[in-house]
């Protein structure tokens, strides 16, 4: 047996943690069936029951998939690598395709034996009838299956190029995000149109594993309306999906060699040493102030030096790369608004503001937790810690100066996506009371996140764990409802539904900007209440930690 | 603080963790510009005593003051005098030097016109003015340790302890470390010098502490631990050849104190004895040698080094701490006899060692 499967799939099936993860599954799944499960004498023939009950459950597990499979391979070879292990085992006589086989068998197999774990429950969906044909529940698996494979082999290709732990799982999620739903918007955009291009967009957005399940759950397709959505979303997303996995595996493999330790140190060359030619070039390029390679000033004494010792030691906190950043939210969210004006796709208003705030929220859900949870784990993980603890530096101010490196950047962000609102605002005036509504709503989402993703941070001392948990906890609060809406008809009650997206800050998002879906649920103020509350609990814990932490041993 | 008086004072410090007692009653004083060399193996203490030394640990019972500052209730005006440098570096990524030095020159309230200056005397004083535009994570490791020390000195501390300053050095780096503590010594900066480089140590240290399990098994100059150890000198008599070794060693015994060890080594003509004589009656013995008509070469008494002091502590602590086993182990098997008896001492206390 594959050394490398033996250390990272049978020793890890060993752990408590993982016979908890597999039992609290599989019981999990067996409550969801037994909610359903008829209980009068009249047998439902329709098979419809045991859909709703399939859908909750089919979405249930793309959801933990798409969640929890790029967590593993993303630090993988990465963590090797900085341990220095990677090169022991490619100075070992195994061969690169080998290693790779050995992370890559680890890692399916665990999500193997969990997706076992819960086929009692599907075959109970299946007992209850109606699951057969065309959207079965074998179907499902092979979507669920091949998933998990482009999700793995997307992560370890990360993992092999990134030089930290905590930034191949930031990289990871971000094209895990970018794989299963920016894919799908050329063909939602260019919907009712005909050409090459909509043909490319159709096959793009097979790429997601999205379309797939939605088809084999019998949904039809991610905005479809009535009959035109396409079919064969299925058949394709297997076929793109192994082509995928394939091209990763393959340039992963290519890469893993003596490569990855053979690279020359940055000589730091600043701008101001450079040619006049060379100077003149950069600062035209970078605007001056955006130069990365410009010798930076003395910090000011009105400033936290913790919060500018953030931004510098951060590569997305420099600010070329914040400028980037803003820039390209603000052209996307004008146009998203350019979009609603000239009504080209026959979207209301509602579902462009509902697509905005989609938008915000996946670019806090995405950059709130990279922010943050590194904010109090990286030191303590790198040994920093103690030199902080070292400086007359008080715990509230390096708190503060934590907090504010992610609160400005993070505030520029939603800012950046404002414009779409002024816009619809132009459009429809209106919509004032709507849109600071929203703006309420997003801000809180931002607060929460940061609060949550920091008091996470103080939790753990490895940076990757404190990442992969905020991420986890961020969407289990902002995505978990909503699988509980997808069932909104049935087989969950309307009160059911809206006590459970009360919590969700981002479903308080959707209904103040009357998304359709979201308008007749009845979720503010309540969920300002709660989200209010949660942030000041988190502050609360955030201070003790970090107080705790402070304090001599 | 005037010259002479203790900058580095500990009485009767112990450290706790549970049961397990990481740090014994530890009693030493530093004056201000030595160098003391923490010693000992891994796990010994001596990091446990340098983080309480510099506020960064509590102590379960006693006091330490540094530089006449408690350190467990004046922790703040404590990291005002202290510079401490940690085995680790701990690097922050993306970040020159310069932008690091400045961090930690403004986290100590440096004024922002001084701080300039002040990063470039301390990167010149520890040999690494040209790193200033480098990235941190892309130095060295000895490379590293510099500005480790240049960040140590940033805020012009009075007491400097520094965790293994020399670990992982190659040869040259390490004579230029020693080099550049000996510069901070004569600048009047008290040093805490931990490492397992003893040969290193032992060239720069004025005061050496030597710790096994906690506690403090010797203290002073390397002289005087070793006068401490070995009351009896190690001499080395060399001959010409070895064909009256036999007539050597006869004389040595009429010289040396009855019993003493004496062991002669045809192969090497040299015969080897321990005595606690004085210079004027080994005099004597050499005049008595060469009337005898032998062959001298060299009569010299061996120096000891700090290695074979440690080792002798090291050694000596081990088979205390198995003797205090063992005494342990048959107390509780017979507790009725040992509390006739009285109780038993878990550690033998040897004269010089604590």
């Amino acid at each position: 047996m594959n050394p490398i499967i033996r250390r990272e799939l049978l020793e890890v099936l060993r752990t408590r943690r993982a016979v908890a993860l597999q039992l609290g599954l599989a019981l999990g799944c067996a409550l969801l069936v037994l909610l359903r499960w008829p209980t009068g004498e009249v047998a439902d023939l329709s098979g419809a029951r045991s859909m709703q009950v399939l859908r909750v459950f089919g979405y249930g597990l793309l959801a933990g998939i798409l969640l929890l499979v790029p967590a593993f391979p993303a630090t993988s070879l990465v963590r090797e690598k900085m341990k220095g292990t990677l090169a022991l085992l490619l100075n070992s006589p195994m061969r690169p395709w080998s290693i790779y086989a050995g992370k890559l068998g680890g890692a399916l197999g665990f999500t193997a034996v969990l997706l076992t774990m819960t086929l009692p429950a599907a075959a109970a969906c299946y007992a209850l009838g109606g699951t057969g044909g065309e959207g079965g529940i074998g179907a499902l698996y092979a979507v669920l299956g091949i998933a998990t494979l482009q999700l793995t082999t997307l992560a370890l290709l990360v993992s092999s190029r990134a030089q930290s732990t905590d930034g191949a799982l930031r990289a990871t999620y971000a094209l895990v995000l970018v794989l299963c739903v920016v894919t799908l918007a050329p063909h939602a955009l260019l919907r009712g149109k005909t050409g090459p291009l909509v043909e490319s967009a159709s096959w793009l957005r097979c790429l997601s594993p999205v379309p797939a399940v939605m088809e084999v759950l019998g949904q039809g397709d991610v905005g479809s309306h009535g009959i035109s959505a396409g079919s064969g979303v299925f058949l394709r997303y297997l076929f793109l999906a192994a082509i995928f996995s394939v091209i990763c595996a393959a340039v992963t493999v290519a890469g893993l060699n003596h490569k990855l330790f053979d690279r020359a140190r940055s000589a730091g060359v600043m701008t101001e040493d450079r040619s006049e030619a060379g100077q003149f070039f950069r600062r035209v390029l970078f605007l001056f102030f955006f130069d990365p390679q410009r010798r930076s000033g003395s910090t000011s004494a009105w400033v936290n030096p913790v919060m500018v010792k953030e931004f510098r030691s951060r590569r997305f906190g420099r600010s070329h790369w914040t400028m980037r950043l803003l820039a390209a939210s603000a052209i996307l969210s004008l146009g998203l608004s350019y979009i609603a004006l000239t009504g080209a796709l026959g979207w209301g208003i509602e579902v462009v503001g509902g697509a905005l705030v989609l938008f915000q929220v996946a670019l806090l859900i995405l950059f709130a937790p990279s922010l943050a949870a590194g904010l109090v784990s990286a030191e303590r993980e790198s040994g920093t810690w103690q030199l902080l603890m070292m400086t007359p530096l008080s715990p509230g101010t390096i708190l503060r100066g934590k907090l504010l490196s992610v609160a400005w950047p993070l505030l520029l962000l939603l800012c950046a996506t404002l414009p779409g609102y002024i816009v619809m605002m132009t459009i429809k005036p209106e919509l004032i009371h709507q849109v600071r509504r929203v703006v309420i709503c997003l801000g809180l989402t931002a607060v929460f996140a940061v609060l949550l993703s920091a008091a996470v941070s103080t939790l753990f001392r490895s940076t990757a764990a404190a990442t992969t948990a905020s991420y986890l906890s961020l969407l289990a609060v902002c995505g978990g409802p909503l699988l509980v809406w997808l069932g909104r008809e049935a087989p969950f009650g309307h009160p059911t539904v809206e006590a459970v997206l009360t919590i969700d800050p981002v479903a308080a998002a959707l209904q103040a900007s009357a998304t359709p879906g979201f308008a007749r649920y009845e979720l503010l103020p309540a969920n300002w209440w709660i989200i209010g509350s949660a942030c000041v609990a988190l502050l609360v814990i955030l201070a003790v930690r970090t107080w705790q932490l402070y304090r001599p041993e | 603080m005037p010259s002479g008086q203790p900058v580095v004072e500990t009485k009767e410090l112990t450290k706790q963790y549970g049961r397990f007692v990481a740090l014994d009653r530890l009693t030493m004083s530093v004056e201000r510009g030595q160098i003391l060399g923490f010693v000992g193996p891994n796990g010994a203490g001596k990091t446990t005593t340098i983080k309480i030394l510099v506020g960064l640990a509590r102590p379960t019972s006693g006091s330490a003051r540094v530089a006449g500052a408690d350190c467990v209730r004046e922790a703040r005006k404590l990291k005002r005098l202290v510079g401490y440098m940690p085995d680790t570096f701990g690097s922050y990524d993306n970040m020159r030097v310069g932008e690091y030095l400045d961090f930690f020159g403004a986290a100590f309230g440096i004024r922002r016109k001084q701080r300039a200056r002040r990063i470039d005397e301390v990167l010149e004083t520890a040999g690494a003015s040209t790193y200033h535009d480098l990235y941190v994570e892309a130095l060295s490791h000895g490379m590293k340790q510099r500005v480790a020390i240049a960040r140590t000195l940033l805020h012009d501390p009075e007491v400097l302890s520094l965790d293994e300053p020399a670990n992982g050095l190659d040869p040259q780096a390490r004579i230029e470390m020693r080099l550049l503590l000996l510069d901070l010594a004569e600048r009047g900066k008290t040093l805490l010098v931990t490492s397992h480089v003893l040969p290193e140590l032992a060239r720069i240290c004025q005061r050496v502490a030597i710790i096994t399990r906690g506690k403090l098994r010797a203290f002073g100059t390397l002289e005087e631990i070793t006068r401490q150890l070995h009351p009896l000198r190690p001499m080395e008599i060399l001959l010409t050849n070895a064909d009256r070794i036999d007539r050597v060693v006869e004389v040595v015994k009429k010289y040396v104190e009855p019993g003493a060890e004496i062991s002669p080594a045809p192969a090497e003509a040299v015969v080897r004895f321990r005595t606690a004589k004085r210079e004027e009656e080994l005099a004597g013995l050499l005049t008595a040698l060469v009337a005898a008509g032998v062959g001298v070469t060299q009569f010299r008494e061996v120096a000891t080094d700090l290695e074979e002091a440690f080792m002798t502590v090291a050694r000596s602590s081990e088979s205390d701490e198995q003797e205090g086993e063992l005494a342990r182990n048959a107390s509780e098997a017979e507790p009725a006899r040992s509390a006739s008896e009285g109780p038993i001492s878990p550690t033998r206390q040897r004269g010089g060692l604590r």
